[in-house]
């Protein structure tokens, strides 16, 4: 946050509120008087309530203080007095323990109160009640949830999801009257009378029940099929949002179990026609996430048309969340819904321009490279009309179609300079465009030569310092790589002429660079003068700058061999560290005691990234930010993938597909975990982490999943353990594995390291470690989980003392340590010659007769070979029966690159896969070949 | 007549004067059950209390506002803070519950020694006298070593919640007593 930005936040806050003492003074005051002012009462809460709402808090004696004063309230009849109280206590239920003592009182208004102070009185019991007070509230929540009044019901079932985290099996025993609640139809009590106060019912509380229920039995999939069964026939659910829910229902049916599709296919297509645009919209969303092979063409096709027909309609929220799903279509599929273009077109022009926005970028993702330079015409018309924030999701639009379309970087490099150059827009917007461009050279190296000459032209009028600084880090760190490095070399040097000291100190570093050009020794020595001259400059960082880059120079020269690297590294380094990992080792550093300081932090242990494998990231990141855009269609098309693991854990239905930052995470994590581990420390550094499989289905009693790590000479296999039962803790886990060359001698298991006991709803892990030679070693491991179950007291939740409990086993998923595990991905610019290039060569033919999809072989190969996808060849095409991948990595081991081309045909008899490997290694070649598939 | 007596009445006392009155004793006294007898003069099914019941009646011609706070041990502590301001203390015993009569003379010893109570009228309701197992109301006053009290008007009345006895006996000699002391 910047300080105009933080100044602000101060400003809008002091002055309005009342004072905090003074309301506090009051408020005791008042509350303690006896008779009752009840509508003095009444305002000195509601200006307490505008504190609390506004962040303020109050010291835990004050906060009691001032609950037992409210407490007193209760005396006093006054509805709307007891109103106020309710919401006071509802706020103040979070600072103090005492509201407990509010109970008995509230009780009773939830069964003797006013139809109009019943909803608040339940809704604050919520909050007062804990696991042992719960039960003697059933009752009460029971007959609120079946009350006719549509108020009173809807508090009982809302405050229920609240209760359900602090005593679920409460909740539990009212699941009849909930499911009651459902189909019931309440009305407001004097609807067709006098009064017009009370509005017309909506039928709100269906939602509510069905919101309930959805939580008591999502894990019961048999009850959930029900559930949709019974309240889908019929015209039962009136409530527009309920129908939504219902079809969220589904939707996490699906998620689980795509094959359940068919079933509810006449379902799914009911919805569309619909006689709520947002009972089509969510259908519509649900539908068109679905994975590929479960979804017909035909259905698929009319979710389009829906959405189609919602693009025109007159509500303004229905036409832009339509817009939105074909959005986020039309980044995997967008040929499937070209349809939609003409009224996209129209959209262009709509008057609310988050539509309009989105409707271009859906645009810009169905164009194909024949309308391309058409669009980017209508775009720069259209992009000066709107704000910058929008102009942002286009520029990231086009950033995207650059990755997409290498061979049209022209026009788009052309776009991007020009709302470069143009004047209007702020620091983010031009952030982004310059943003794009670094994409574009980076991953589109013929567009190079141009986009730098524009950016050195654009930074002579270049207002932002942040992006100066960028632009001249890039150029520094590419231009010694060009053609004509000295092109460069003066538009750096016209920035220490002419800028502050900020730039001048970046344009230093970037000049410095230029002097490790080989074979142009007259610019290495106007590089020298240059920046000699700049050693008087009137900023110390200025100047040191130009001393230290001078020194490093002079021992390059001087060429003596260790000495003379490590400046050049200095000067261009040529790996970059994993900053996730560098940023915990060094906050270790900092935290460990006095004495670690004896001894310079050791960067060696950090993880080390050379250029290739940053950029192997880079563009992963990205790709994988394409799924994250669509949520679950990212999802269910990574089935096979990590993605996965993250979202088991936190059980969610619609969290977007993991990104490599979690990856990145994940791994640094296992790596402490593992140092931690006494056993463990003398295997050494650890070499590469796979990622994590499951081997066990979500459902399971015991969720189980393995990660391999390799060492030098060692594997261990770690295996994360979840106890899903309830009632149950498991003593002495461990998981035994056999391989499945049983004859085999490369791998000696040593050691395992079972875990003592873990408890429900707990995951730790436990290890099995394999002594294995240095070279590339495969294998199978069958798994068995072995443990004791120990019965649980419901009382104290210890095991039975005296129970010795019961030992079992429980066979999980074999673990595959593969080729795929030696290798991590990285990236080349130009694929091809470096596949041609490459000396050792192998081919492999595969016959796939399980009925899958182009893409599920793609991400498979992925997985298996744990190679970066490149020239946009991740994504297979669902308008054709072909597809070509391309992969690169390279060996963990010894560094041995691995280029692989697949081609694919699908057929009526399955798909043929036909691979071309290509390798610096020999044997890492026939590895890859060998557990391709 | 009456409406001449009752408006004297209220000029004496001030229109709008009410008198706190405060039930206390351990769970399960048969605190709240007093508190609905005299509101409304029927025996309810209760729940062990939460917390309080407060409840405002009118007890001939004197509107009184009756506070009856739980009794379990976890919510004792709590009892100090509605002390303020109070007029008289209704303390209710299980007079079947020999076992904890030390207790409860504990908690109501510890409670008259607090400072707002210096002036606070007490009644002891030996209750459940309906129960052939109950002590009588001088054996409870034995247990209870009422005849320490000093400085302070108190009563000990033997009463039976669910059948009334005893409960407006002692309640008129509370008001009778309250009402002396503060004119
Ligand atoms: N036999 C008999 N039972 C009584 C009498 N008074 C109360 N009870 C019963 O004793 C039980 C407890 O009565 P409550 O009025 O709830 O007791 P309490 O003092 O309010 O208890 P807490 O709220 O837990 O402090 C109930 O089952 C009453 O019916 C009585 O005079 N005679
Ligand atoms: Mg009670």
């Amino acid at each position: 946050m910047s300080t105009h930005t933080y100044k602000k936040f101060e400003e809008a806050d002091s002055g309005i509120l009342p004072d905090k003492m003074t309301i506090y003074q009051d408020c005791l005051n008042a509350f303690n008087e006896s008779p009752v002012n009840a509508k003095r009462c009444r305002l000195l809460i509601s200006r307490l309530l505008q504190l609390l709402a506004q962040g303020q808090t109050f010291p835990r004696t004050e906060a009691t203080a001032l609950f037992f004063a409210i407490s007193k309230l209760f005396q006093h009849p006054n509805d709307s007095l007891r109103q106020a109280v309710y919401l006071a206590i509802k706020e103040l239920s979070a600072v103090s323990d005492d509201v407990l003592m509010a109970t008995s009182s509230i009780m009773k208004d939830v069964q003797n109160g006013s139809d109009m102070i019943k909803p608040n009185a339940i809704r604050s019991l919520t909050r007062v009640l804990d696991e042992s007070t719960a039960f003697s509230a059933e009752r009460l929540f029971k007959s609120a949830v079946v009350s006719k009044h549509p108020s009173i019901s809807s508090a009982a079932l809302v405050s229920s999801y609240h209760l359900l985290p602090v005593a679920e099996s409460t909740v539990k025993r009212y699941a009849n009257e909930t499911q009651e609640a459902v189909s019931d139809l309440k009305t407001y009590p004097y609807q067709s009378g006098t009064s017009e106060h009370y509005p017309n019912s909506t039928y709100i509380a269906q939602y509510h029940a069905l919101g309930l229920l959805y939580l008591l039995r999502k894990h019961d999939k048999v009850a959930l099929m029900k559930l949709v069964q019974q309240f889908s026939a019929g015209n039962l659910l009136k409530n527009q949002l309920a129908q939504v829910q219902l079809v969220k229902l589904v939707g996490s049916l699906l998620q689980k179990d795509p094959q359940l599709v068919t079933q509810f296919t006449p379902l799914l297509l009911s919805w569309l026609s619909n006689k709520y645009e947002s009972v089509q919209l969510e259908d519509a969303k649900l539908i068109t996430s679905l994975p590929d092979r479960f979804v017909s063409p035909e259905i698929f096709a009319s979710a389009v048309q829906t959405l189609q027909g919602l693009l025109t309609v007159p509500r303004v929220t229905t036409r832009f969340a339509a817009v939105r799903v074909l959005n986020r279509i039309s980044m995997v599929a967008p040929e499937k819904i070209v349809v939609c273009n003409p009224e996209l077109e129209s959209l262009i022009n709509d008057s609310n321009r988050n539509v309009s926005t989105y409707a271009i970028t859906s645009l810009l993702k169905t164009g194909t490279s024949n309308n391309i330079a058409s669009l980017i015409k209508t775009i720069t018309n259209f992009i000066h009309e709107i704000s910058d924030d929008f102009k942002i999701i286009i520029i990231d639009a086009v950033r995207t179609m650059a990755l997409k379309f290498p061979e049209e970087w022209k026009s788009i490099l052309n776009f991007l300079i020009n709302v470069l150059k143009q004047g209007e827009g702020g620091f983010e917007f031009k952030n982004s465009i310059v943003e794009a461009l670094f994409d574009l050279v980076q991953f589109v190296p013929q567009s190079r030569e141009l986009a730098f000459e524009n950016l050195c032209d654009f930074i002579e009028d270049c207002e932002y310092n942040e992006i100066l600084v960028r632009i001249l880090h890039i150029l520094g760190k590419e231009g010694p790589s060009m053609k004509i490095p000295s092109l460069y070399v003066r538009h750096i040097y016209n920035r220490v002429v002419l800028e502050n000291s900020i730039v001048r100190s970046a344009a230093v570093v970037a000049l410095s660079k230029f002097a490790l050009v080989k074979n142009d020794p007259t610019l290495v020595e106007s590089i020298e003068i240059l920046l000699r001259r700049i050693s008087n400059d009137a900023d110390d960082e200025v100047r040191d700058r130009a001393t230290i880059s001078l020194e490093f120079i002079e021992s390059i020269k001087s060429k003596e061999g260790a000495s003379s690297s490590a400046a050049e590294d200095l000067l261009q380094s040529k790996y970059s560290y994993d900053l996730v990992s560098l940023e915990s080792k060094l906050s270790q550093y900092m935290s460990a005691k006095q004495e670690s300081f004896k001894a310079p932090f050791d960067s060696s242990s950090v993880h080390r990234y050379t250029e290739d494998e940053r950029k192997a990231i880079d563009l992963k990141r990205k790709q994988e930010q394409l799924f994250s855009a669509l949520p679950s269609a990212g999802k269910s098309k990574r089935a096979a993938s990590s993605s996965q693991d993250a979202e088991k854990r936190n059980g969610s239905y619609a969290g977007p597909a993991s990104n490599e930052v979690d990856q990145d995470l994940q791994s640094t994590k296992f790596v402490e975990e593992l140092e931690s581990i006494e056993e463990l420390k003398s295997l050494g550094p650890i070499i590469n982490t796979s990622k994590e499989v499951p081997l066990t289905e979500t459902e399971a009693e015991f969720v189980v999943s393995g990660v391999k790590h390799l060492f030098k000479n060692h594997v261990v296999l770690q295996f994360h353990i979840t106890n899903t039962l309830t009632d149950v803790a498991l003593d002495n886990v461990s998981v035994g594995c056999t391989m499945e060359q049983e004859d085999s001698t490369a791998l000696q298991e040593t050691s395992t390291i079972p875990v003592d006991r873990i408890m429900p709803s707990e995951t730790f892990a436990c290890y099995v470690v394999y002594e294995k030679s240095e070279e590339v070693v495969t294998e199978g491991f069958l798994n068995t989980l072995y443990f004791t179950t120990r019965e649980l007291d419901a009382t104290t939740h210890e095991p039975f003392a005296g129970d010795e409990g019961f030992q079992d086993e429980y066979e999980i998923d074999s673990l595959f340590l593969t080729a795929g595990d030696y290798i991590k991905g990285s990236f080349v610019g130009n694929f091809s010659a470096c596949f041609d290039e490459l000396p050792h060569s192998e081919v492999a033919v595969y016959n796939i007769k399980e009925n899958i999809s182009l893409q599920e072989v793609v991400d498979k190969l992925v997985v298996n070979t744990s190679c970066l996808t490149l020239d946009n060849t991740q994504f297979a095409p669902t308008d054709s029966n072909s597809h070509t991948l391309k992969l690169f990595g390279k060996s963990v081991l010894n560094g041995a690159r691995v280029a692989l081309v697949v081609r694919m045909i699908k057929s009526s008899k399955g798909i043929a896969l036909k691979g071309e490997i290509r390798s610096d290694d020999a044997n890492l070649c026939n590895d890859v070949v060998d557990g391709l598939i | 007549m009456g409406n001449f007596f009752s408006s004297m009445f209220d000029r004496l006392w001030g229109v709008n004067r009410e008198m706190r009155i405060l039930i206390l004793g351990l769970d399960g006294a048969g605190k709240t059950t007093i508190l609905y007898r005299l509101q409304i003069g029927e025996v309810v099914t209760t729940k062990p209390t939460i917390g309080f019941n407060v409840e405002t009646l009118v007890y001939k011609n004197l509107k009184l506002n009756v506070w009856d706070l739980g009794g379990q041990t976890s919510i004792r502590p709590y009892w100090r803070c509605y002390y303020s301001n109070t007029a008289a203390v209704i303390f209710v015993v299980d007079s079947t519950d020999r076992d904890r009569m030390p207790t409860a003379a504990h908690e109501l010893h510890l409670m008259l020694r607090e400072d707002e109570l210096q002036d606070a009228a007490l009644l002891v309701f030996a209750n459940k006298q309906d129960q052939p197992a109950a002590l009588s109301a001088s054996e409870v006053s034995r247990e209870l070593n009422l005849v320490e009290l000093k400085d302070r008007s108190w009563s000990i009345v033997a009463s039976s919640a669910t059948n009334g006895d005893g409960i407006s006996e002692g309640l008129d000699w509370l008001i009778d007593v309250v009402r002396e002391e503060q004119m």
